[in-house]
């Protein structure tokens, strides 16, 4: 997540490690994967029930996820939406991650105040914003209606990334590039974007995790048509707490580790 | 399309240079991201500020009834108090772990971010659902409670405010680990080396330089986790009881059980002025302290 120019001789002798400290931060490190690490043994009990140690092996919950009709139309709805939701906050976010590192322009403060105003306002008032405004536009309820709302929602985590991969670049090579004769334009798509490949690569994992787990726009958003995977969890958890839940949970606790393990790793290559 | 200027410049070709300006070609690549905030984000909350003043014709009636309702006071009363308690609990427990990390080498560091990453990365119903099992009747602090000490824990631990704090504890942490950790580690070792050598105990060490250079990062993780938690929907609805229901909450039963979209948007509105209001004031400290 951070480096330092200074990050390799820090154990000196002055920061050697308290007793204390370690066992405060093993203590909070447990908590922090507690809930990860309950849910993978569970998914694999034979029971129906829920209880923890579970009982029993089997691949049973899983087999009952795969093969319920609701819970895979959910997961490609939830697909289907986080794909679009990602194309479309990247081919926003990026250009303006470009523009807000490399303009000097005045304006360009208050751009970035701007498109950062996505994680500024509480989601709850962004979406039922998004339930007035697409009722009478008529969408309500419809796929489009989901990616636009989770696109503008992913913008800002898209232009964090994107900026600090920018960071790293040596502009020189643009101002090389269009000494040469390339356009602005050319120099951002055969230049820049080359470049900062991993980043935008980063950016668009991350941005599809975050449409694909999100509750509070698809809680407003979404119809019995177009229900999300966290739709249907909410409703799961709320009226009956399935066992189910604990396959499908490991499933996603497996794409949450893949997808920062490899965001971690592209952003480090570039750093 | 960057031009060489040479000499002296007639005015007309000087606005024109302006315009082909490498600055100025580059801030239209903020035209897509402008063009979807302001279409998708900047009319819908219009529109909720529209509707809070809107029933059959302007009116304030939306925000009388709230201001006049008991519901909303005690609403509001909570929602505040588990924001400051969770945020303040999450930075304590944030903290050490961030000077924890700081402290470790770099390949130490990476796992330990991987500790931290995760939960962050981890859906809020996973965190959900496992907290019901752990917390739950036959979950696993019960029964370690009942195995190990044969005590019986009397009362619930979820579907209540414990529930909630767990919950929202354990969202927060991360928030505050990565801007405490980043601070940390672009403090310059130096400083603390000086400070040892001119005769400062390690104590010292730590409260009278690390601390108080880290203190706009504490600022900054606490206006985090104020904005987050304010609005927090599914916490309390998963985890907490009937007397944790958060303003979120209300708004949503505003929305979709009572369709009053009137009241809904003022309660929105509502929430906007008071986390606006806290981060402001957050501001103004973290300045106060620069200066």
């Amino acid at each position: 997540m951070s480096t330092t120019p200074t990050g390799t001789r820090r154990a000196t002798i002055i920061d050697r490690i308290s007793l204390p400290l370690k066992i405060v931060a093993g203590l909070v490190f447990a908590f922090l994967v507690a809930p990860s690490l309950v849910v993978i043994p569970m998914s694999f009990s034979d029971s129906r029930e829920i209880m923890f140690p579970p009982r029993g092996f089997s691949w049973m919950l899983y087999r009952e996820y795969f093969a319920g009709p609701e819970w895979v139309a959910s997961t490609i709805e939830s697909t289907v939406v986080a794909t679009g939701a990602t194309a479309l906050s990247l081919a926003a976010g990026v250009p303006v991650a470009y523009a807000l590192v490399r303009s000097r322009l005045f304006g360009m403060a208050i751009v970035r105040v701007f498109v950062m105003m996505p994680i500024l306002v509480p989601t709850i008032v962004f979406a039922l914003g998004l339930y007035i405004y697409f009722a009478r536009l008529g969408i309500s309820g419809s796929t489009l209606s989901l990616i636009l709302g989770h696109a503008v929602h992913n913008v800002p985590f898209v232009v964090l990334v994107v900026i600090a991969g920018l960071r790293q670049v040596n502009p020189n090579i643009e101002v090389a590039a269009q000494v040469l004769g390339a356009s602005v334009l050319r120099t951002f798509f055969s230049v820049v974007l080359p470049m900062i490949a991993s980043s935008i690569l980063a950016a668009g994992l991350f941005s599809f995790l975050i449409s694909f787990d999100e509750v509070v726009i698809a809680w407003f958003l979404s119809s019995p048509r177009t229900m999300t995977l966290p739709i249907k969890m909410y409703s799961s958890i709320q009226w009956e707490v399935s066992a189910v839940l604990s396959a499908i949970s490991t499933l996603l606790t497996l794409l949450s580790l893949v997808i920062c393990v490899v965001g971690v790793a592209l952003r480090e290559k570039e750093a | 399309m960057s031009r060489t200027l040479t000499g002296p410049v007639p005015a007309s070709t000087l606005w024109q240079a302006k315009r082909a300006s490498p600055d100025y070609q580059k801030a239209w690549f903020s035209a897509p991201a402008i063009l979807l905030i302001a279409a998708v984000f900047v009319i819908p909350l219009a529109i909720v500020l529209l509707q809070s003043l809107y029933r059959e014709g302007f009116t304030l009636q939306g925000y009388e009834q709230i201001l006049g309702s008991t519901l909303f006071w005690r609403i509001l009363r909570t929602t505040l108090e588990i924001t400051l308690e969770a945020s303040l609990i999450s930075l304590l427990l944030g903290y050490p772990v961030a000077y924890f990390i700081s402290q470790l080498n770099r390949t130490q560091r990476a796992i330990a971010m991987i500790f931290v990453l995760l939960p962050f990365w981890t859906s809020i119903l996973v965190k959900s659902f496992a907290f019901i099992v752990i917390l739950g009747e036959q979950g696993i602090v019960k029964n370690l409670l009942r195995q190990l000490l044969s005590y019986e824990l009397s009362g619930s631990m979820v579907f209540n405010r414990i529930g909630v704090m767990v919950g929202m504890v354990h969202f927060l942490i991360p928030f505050c680990v990565f801007p405490i950790l980043n601070n940390l580690l672009a403090q310059p070792p130096e400083l603390r080396r000086a400070a040892l050598i001119m005769g400062a105990s390690r104590r010292q060490v730590f409260f009278r330089v690390t601390f108080l250079l880290s203190i706009p990062a504490i600022v900054a993780a606490a206006a985090m986790t104020v904005v987050l938690s304010i609005g927090v929907f599914v916490t309390p609805a998963l985890l907490g009881g009937r007397r944790d229901m958060m303003v979120a909450n209300l708004i949503d039963y505003y929305t979709r059980e009572a369709l009053d979209w009137n009241m809904a948007a003022a309660l929105s509105i509502m929430l906007l002025a008071v986390s606006g209001a806290l981060i402001w004031v957050l501001s103004r400290v973290d300045n106060a302290d620069r200066h």
